[in-house]
C-alpha cells in the first residue's frame, strides 16, 4: 500500500511539474496581474485532477498523503503560478475532513490565521480580512466556531459581502463580512480540530510556499549571473557576486529543510489539525525560518540581478513580492518566534531533579 | 551538480538511537552532578580533559561506527552523531578525543596499513589515544596547498622537516597526521605530490609549543619537525595522494553538530534563568533562535542521512557550517540584548562565564576547518560559477 501511494503520488507530481513547466510561462504570470485570466491553466490543472490531492478515493478525490499536497504548493510557488491551487488544496482538505460534498472546482478558503467566525443557532457572523481564492471561486469554504468547537461552513461567494483586495504580489485576498449568514452547508464539529491547529496548517503552507519560490529565486539568480557580462567576464565570476550567490542557497536550502522537517512531522501526525506542542515546535520553526529567509533572499537576488530584476518583464519579482507577501500571512517570523519561545520556555523545569527536569534542549531537539 | 534545490532527508532513528540518547543524557547528568566535569562553552575545542575522555571509552562511546575487530562497535553514524550532539549541549571536555574520533580514526580506516588498525584504533576507542591534525602552516592557512613541510624518501622510509601551525591539543596528543610535500610544486597541478603521514609526537627532532588563544585557553600548538624519521608505513594511502584525502575528510567533518552548537550551553543556561518570568521580546529573540537550530539540525542530519546513504553532499556539508557557524556566534549577540556580557571568566555567576567564553572564542568558529570565505567558494562551485 505504502509503495502504491508513493508511485501515485510521483506520477501526480510529475503530471504537475509537467504541466506548469509548458503552460505557466513568466508572460501568463505577468499577463494573468494584468487581467488576462490564465484560463487555459486554470482548465488544465482542474483536469489534472491537482486540486483534489487531498481528496480521498472514497469522496472522488486523488487520496493523495499530506506530503503530496505540500509537494505540489511548493512546485506551483516555483512557477508563481496566478492560481490559488494552494488555497483550493486546503479548502477541499477541510471539506473532506468535515465530510462535506466536495466539487471538481476551485474553492476559496476563508480563513487567515485571524479570530474565526462565530456560529450562533445556525448562522454564521464575522469579518474574515484575507480569503484567498475569491475570483476564481464557486465555493466558499469557511471554518467557524461554535463554543470551541470547529466546523467547516460552506456559502455560495456570490451571495456574500466581499471586498476585493490583492496582495502585494497581486494575490487576491478578499474581505468577507458575515452578519448571521446562513451557510449552503454546515458540517458536525470535526473532531481533532481546532483554530490554533488551523492556522498552524496553513502557516506551514506559506512556509511551503516560500521554500518554493526561494528555490526559483536562487535558480533565476545563477542563470543571470552566469549569462551577463560586465568588466569583459561573467558577473558569476566576481567574488563577491558568488558569496552573495551562496547566501542566497544557504538561506534557501535551509528553509526547505525546515519546511521538510515539518512536513514529515504532520505527515505522520494522527491529528494534523490538533495544534499539540509536537506539531507547534516544527511548523514555528519552518515559518520562522522561511519568512526570515523571505527578507533575505530578495535582497541578495534583486542584487545581483541589478536593475534587470527591478523590471517588470523579467519574472524575478513575482517570486519577491509573493515570498514578501506570504512571510506576513498565518503569522510572521516575529509572531511565531515569540509563541515558539514561550511554548518553549513553559516546558523547562530547573526546579525538577534527575529524570524530571526538562532542559530547553530537551525540547528542542524533539 | 549544478542546482540549488538541495534534499536533506529525514534520518532514520530506531529504538536504539533512542536508548543510547537516555543513556548518555543519564550518564553526563550523573556527571556534572557529581562534579566529575564543570559545563564550558565550545567544550570540542576548549574542554580538555583526558581522564573523562578513558571514561567516554570505558562507556564504548568513541569510535562507535568502526569494526568490532578494531574496538569499534558496528553502529550507525547516527549513534554517533547522538553522542556527539549530547556532549555538545552539556557542555562536556570532549576535545581530547574528539579529532581521533571523528576525523583520524575514519582516515586511518580508509588509509592505514593493517598493523596501524590493529595497533591505534582500539587505543582510540579505549580513549588513550589521541590524535592531533597537522594541516595549517606559518605560511599555509587557507592556501593548504602550498605547504612547505616536506618528506623525502631515506632509507627505510622518510623525513619530515616542516612547521606545522594551529594544530589543536597537540600537546595532549600520541600522533599528528601531517600533511606534507612529497612531490615536486607543480603550479598547474598544485594540489598533485601531498602526502599524509601518522607521526608519533615522542619521535626525535619534534617540538611542540602551546600558543595561548585569546580567549586564555592554551589549546593551540605550534610543532616543529626537524629531520623526523618515519617508516614507509607511515605514510596513510597513496603517496601523492594526500589532498583529495583531506578534501573528503574535510567533507566529513563539516557538517557535524559541533558546528551550530559550539555555544548551546550558553543558550541553555541562558533559557533556564530566563524561563520563570520571559517576556514577548526574550521569547521572540528566543524563539527565533530555537528555530534556527532546529532547522540547521534538520539539514545537518539531512547530511548524515546521505552520507549513509553513499552519497556525497560537499555542497550539502559546506553550506551547514557557512550558516551554523555563523550562527553560533549570532546566538551570543543576541542574548547580550538580555545579559550584557562585560566580566572575564571567574567573576562567579555561571552564565556570565558561559556568555563571555562564548563570546571570546566565537572568532576562531568562521575559521576553524576551513573559513566561511573558502566554504562560500564550494557553494558557488556547487552552483556552477567556477
Amino acid at each position: 500500500m505504502g509503495f502504491d501511494m508513493e508511485e501515485t503520488d510521483q506520477l501526480i507530481r510529475d503530471t504537475a511539474h509537467r504541466l506548469f513547466t509548458d503552460q505557466c510561462d513568466a508572460e501568463t504570470v505577468n499577463g494573468s496581474e494584468c487581467g488576462e485570466a490564465p484560463e487555459r491553466l486554470q482548465k488544465a490543472i482542474l483536469e489534472a485532477g491537482l486540486t483534489l490531492a487531498w481528496v480521498p478515493e472514497a469522496a472522488g478525490g486523488v487520496g493523495g498523503s499530506l506530503a503530496l499536497g505540500f509537494s505540489l504548493i511548493r512546485q506551483a510557488a516555483g512557477f508563481a503560478l496566478p492560481v490559488p491551487l494552494a488555497d483550493t488544496l486546503v479548502a477541499n482538505l477541510l471539506l473532506a475532513e468535515s465530510g462535506l460534498e466536495i466539487a471538481d472546482q476551485w474553492a476559496a478558503l476563508a480563513m487567515d490565521g485571524g479570530e474565526l467566525p462565530v456560529l450562533v443557532q445556525g448562522k454564521v457572523s464575522g469579518v474574515v480580512e484575507a480569503a484567498s481564492g475569491m475570483p476564481e471561486a464557486e465555493v466558499l469554504v469557511m471554518p467557524v466556531t461554535q463554543g470551541g468547537q470547529i466546523r467547516i461552513a460552506v456559502f455560495t461567494p456570490s451571495v456574500v459581502d466581499v471586498q476585493h483586495h490583492e496582495s502585494l504580489a497581486g494575490e487576491a485576498r478578499s474581505r468577507i463580512t458575515l452578519n448571521a449568514a446562513v451557510p449552503d452547508q454546515l458540517s458536525d464539529p470535526v473532531d481533532g480540530m481546532t483554530a490554533d491547529g488551523l492556522g498552524q496548517f496553513c502557516a506551514l503552507v506559506r512556509a511551503c510556499q516560500i521554500a518554493g519560490a526561494l528555490e526559483k529565486m536562487g535558480e533565476l539568480t545563477v542563470g543571470y549571473v552566469k549569462e551577463r557580462q560586465q568588466f569583459g567576464r561573467p558577473l558569476g565570476k566576481f567574488q563577491a557576486v558568488q558569496h552573495k550567490v551562496a547566501d542566497i542557497a544557504g538561506e534557501s536550502a535551509i528553509s526547505g529543510a525546515a519546511v521538510e522537517q515539518a512536513i514529515r512531522m504532520i505527515s505522520s501526525h494522527p491529528a494534523p489539525f490538533d495544534g499539540s506542542m509536537d506539531i507547534l515546535l516544527p511548523v514555528a520553526t519552518a515559518k520562522v525560518v522561511a519568512s526570515e529567509a523571505a527578507g533575505k533572499v530578495p535582497r541578495d537576488a534583486h542584487q545581483a540581478h541589478g536593475a534587470m530584476g527591478f523590471s517588470f518583464e523579467y519574472p524575478l519579482h513575482q517570486y519577491s513580492r509573493r515570498v514578501w507577501s506570504w512571510r506576513e500571512e498565518f503569522g510572521s517570523e516575529f509572531y511565531w518566534s515569540e509563541r515558539l519561545g514561550m511554548a518553549v520556555a513553559s516546558e523547562i523545569d530547573t526546579h525538577g531533579s534527575g529524570k524530571s527536569a526538562t532542559r530547553a534542549w530537551d525540547v528542542v531537539s524533539r | 551538480m549544478e542546482s540549488v534545490r538541495f534534499n536533506f532527508p529525514a534520518p532514520q532513528i530506531d529504538e536504539s538511537v533512542d536508548e543510547l540518547r537516555k543513556e548518555v543524557r543519564a550518564f553526563l547528568e550523573e556527571e556534572v552532578r557529581s562534579g566529575g566535569f564543570t559545563p564550558v562553552t565550545d567544550c570540542w575545542c576548549a574542554g580538555i580533559d583526558p581522564e573523562f575522555s578513558r571514561k567516554l571509552g570505558e562507556k564504548g562511546w568513541i569510535g562507535v561506527t568502526w569494526p568490532r575487530q578494531y574496538g569499534g562497535r558496528e553502529l550507525s553514524a547516527l549513534h554517533r552523531y547522538v553522542i556527539t550532539e549530547e556532549m555538545l549541549v552539556a557542555g562536556a571536555p570532549v576535545h581530547a578525543h574528539w579529532i581521533a574520533d571523528r576525523q583520524s580514526g575514519p582516515l586511518i580506516l580508509a588509509t592505514g596499513t593493517e598493523e596501524m588498525k590493529q595497533k591505534i584504533l582500539p587505543q582510540i576507542a579505549a580513549g588513550k589515544c589521541f590524535v592531533a591534525l597537522g594541516l595549517s602552516e606559518p605560511e599555509s592557512g587557507s592556501d593548504l596547498a602550498s605547504v612547505r613541510t616536506r618528506a623525502v624518501r631515506v632509507e627505510g622510509g622518510w623525513e619530515v622537516t616542516g612547521t606545522k601551525l594551529w594544530s589543536s591539543g597537540a600537546q595532549q596528543c600520541q600522533y599528528m597526521t601531517v600533511l606534507a610535500r612529497t612531490g615536486e610544486r607543480n603550479p598547474e597541478k598544485r594540489h598533485d605530490g601531498l602526502t599524509q603521514f601518522f607521526i608519533p609526537l615522542d619521535s626525535p627532532g619534534v617540538t611542540v609549543r602551546g600558543i595561548r588563544d585569546m580567549s586564555g585557553v592554551e589549546h593551540f600548538n605550534e610543532s616543529h619537525f626537524e629531520k623526523v624519521f618515519v617508516p614507509d608505513d607511515a605514510v596513510l594511502g597513496a603517496v601523492g595522494e594526500g589532498w583529495k584525502q583531506i578534501t573528503n575528510e574535510l567533507a566529513l567533518e563539516r557538517s557535524g553538530p559541533e558546528r551550530f552548537l559550539s555555544t548551546f550551553v550558553a543558550l541553555e543556561k541562558a533559557l533556564q534563568q530566563g524561563a520563570p518570568n520571559m517576556s514577548g521580546h526574550q521569547a521572540a529573540v528566543a524563539g527565533s533562535i530555537i528555530a534556527r537550530i532546529r532547522a540547521l539540525r534538520a539539514m545537518s542530519l539531512g547530511v548524515a542521512a546521505l552520507l549513509g546513504q553513499g552519497h556525497s553532499p560537499e555542497v550539502e556539508a559546506a553550506l551547514v557550517k557557512d550558516l551554523g557557524t555563523r550562527f553560533e556566534q549570532d546566538i551570543i549577540e543576541r542574548l547580550r540584548e538580555f545579559w550584557p556580557v562585560r566580566m572575564k571568566q571567574g567573576y562567579g555567576d555561571e552564565l556570565q562565564n558561559l556568555m563571555a567564553d562564548s563570546l571570546l572564542r566565537s572568532p576562531s568558529f568562521t575559521l576553524r576547518g576551513g573559513t566561511n570565505e573558502i566554504l562560500k567558494g564550494i557553494i558557488a562551485r556547487g552552483m556552477g560559477l567556477r
